[in-house]
């Protein structure tokens, strides 16, 4: 699949470039000094998990036969519905249309163009994210594109006629130690992994997000979009923190050579 | 110098046009009338330092049409061949100014886009600013950290910042030599450093004096101060450069 070679070529190209080591401040060790990444998550200064840090993916996608790529990637950027028994429950249009996009190499990937991957792709992208907590509000910052997202948890509701964007509107509220954030306001154009699975305007999104250990943070997905999908589907994500480092800006539109030499049928 | 400027503009209305989320800023001073009261004192965190947090909006384009807006042509102090890259670019209309191929703005142009607000989120150890503008994003550690001696070049560089009293100053380097410093194209190298004093002087009034230091580019280091306003009740929105058909209709020498 040519678009995953294209995002594996552009994600070595960061890791290699991996310059920023300096010691992650509030990281709790064991004696020995190591990171004690099954600590208890940190809070807030008034009592809440605090999600901040910065983030990776799971690493359950097995090397091809001929060996790893230098940044592998996690099985939810192919398919964000790899581990659903039955796959994900697509309309019929929209099972059309996976098959299409399969077919052609998903050669029309927003993202081949530079475009957002938006906010669901945030999670299960090959490059790092982090998420930066204070009082009323959840920023999440990704190194590509330096791009971000904002979660309001000041209480406001989801507006009932929102603007169409990339990362929709998201709005939070704690239930007990868990982050519920739901947003609305896709565009229709949105693509959930490479295989091309559709959002329609019509999609709400749920994320639940616990950080279990310091070093561990789950996000449950569900994705509620009737236009797209027969009924609604849950996954979750188990995603590690990273330490010691930094993001790095990566800008996809400097130098893009890519989409001339894209092919599809 | 102007070539940039229609696609500028009509990206700034349409954003204007869909300013649609309106709600109610929390923890901003009202006046009786429940106006946000502008000329409140500026708040301040827990350990007792300005809060720069806010959505912050350069007043008009005053510094991005020209950084050097406040100095006489000649003070300018450039070195001989950034003057002639300089000319050469208002000769060329500053056609190739990288945001018209929808590449970042940098370190302090990206500021000083009245069209488009930024965002600054600051916790005790790290300043993150948000632009509206490409939804971008930008670090400012305050975390103790020295700049990085060989730092990646990147388009809003390697920022560290510390307190000088009330004031912030976020010094920063590690620049790639491709942004521009305004829309007219005051050049610089990959031995930029930018220091920026951050005073926020009330509730609604912010002040930036930015210094361009670069041996390369300029005989000495210049200053220039900048103001902004806060904009309350609102939100930044999301903003990617797509569907770019700019280019093409680009003119120049």
């Amino acid at each position: 699949m040519r678009t995953l070679l294209i995002c594996c070529a552009l994600a070595a190209a960061a890791a290699s470039a991996q310059w920023l080591n300096y010691p992650t401040a509030g990281v709790p060790r064991t004696r020995d000094g190591k990171p004690n990444l099954s600590a208890p998550a940190p809070r807030t200064p008034d009592g809440k998990p605090d999600f901040s840090g910065t983030w990776g993916w799971e690493d359950n996608r097995p090397c091809p036969p001929d060996g790893c790529a230098d940044q592998k990637i996690g099985q939810e950027f192919i398919n964000i519905g790899w581990g659903l028994k039955d796959g994900l429950p697509y309309q019929p249009w929209a099972a059309e249309l996976v098959k299409t996009r399969r077919a052609d190499n998903s050669k029309d990937d927003p993202q081949t163009r530079c475009l957002p991957r938006g906010a669901l792709r945030m999670h299960t992208d090959g490059l790092y994210k982090k998420i930066v907590q204070v009082p009323g509000l959840m920023a999440i910052l990704s190194e590509r594109n330096a791009t971000y997202r904002q979660i309001f948890i000041d209480g406001r509701p989801l507006p009932a006629d929102p603007n169409p964007s990339w990362n929709g509107y998201s709005s939070g509220r704690w239930e007990g130690d868990t982050l519920v954030v739901e947003t609305v306001g896709f565009r229709d154009d949105t693509w959930l992994d490479a295989v091309g699975s559709p959002l329609t305007s019509a999609g709400k999104m749920t994320e639940r997000f616990r950080r279990t250990t310091f070093g561990k943070l789950e996000i449950e997905i569900t994705v509620d979009d009737p236009k797209a999908y027969t009924k609604a589907w849950t996954v979750k994500l188990n995603q590690p923190i990273v330490i010691d480092t930094e993001l790095l800006d990566y800008i996809c539109l400097e130098n893009e050579r890519d989409t001339k030499h894209l092919v599809g049928k | 110098m102007t070539a940039g400027l229609p696609a500028l503009m009509i990206a700034t209305v349409v954003a204007a046009s869909a300013q649609w989320i309106s709600y109610p800023t929390p923890g901003i001073p009202r006046t009786q009338d429940g106006k946000p009261n502008l000329s409140a004192p500026a708040p301040r965190t827990p350990d007792g330092r300005p809060d720069l947090s806010g959505l912050w909006k350069a007043p008009n384009g005053k510094y991005l049409a020209n950084l050097a807006a406040d100095l006489k042509a000649d003070e300018v102090p450039f070195q001989p061949w950034a003057a002639m890259l300089y000319k050469q670019r208002q000769e060329n209309l500053a056609k190739d100014r990288p945001t018209a191929r929808c590449l970042p703005h940098g370190v302090p142009d990206q500021m000083a886009v009245s069209g488009y607000p930024f965002k600054i989120i600051q916790q005790p150890g790290l300043v993150i600013i948000l632009y509206e503008e490409m939804t971008h994003f930008r670090q400012i550690f305050l975390d103790g950290r020295e700049l990085a001696k060989d730092a990646n070049p990147t388009w809003l560089g390697y920022s560290v910042g510390r307190w000088e009293g009330d004031i912030l100053v976020a010094d920063t380097t590690g620049f790639n030599d491709k942004s521009w410093l305004d829309d007219p194209g005051h050049p610089h190298t990959t031995a930029l450093r930018v220091i920026e004093r951050f005073r926020r002087k009330d509730f609604g009034h912010m002040e930036i004096q930015i210094t361009i230091d670069d041996p390369e580019a300029y005989t000495k280091a210049w200053t220039v101060t900048e103001s902004f306003n806060l904009l309350p009740d609102t939100e930044i929105l999301e903003n990617i450069c797509e569907n770019e058909k700019d280019v093409s209709h680009l003119v120049g020498k």
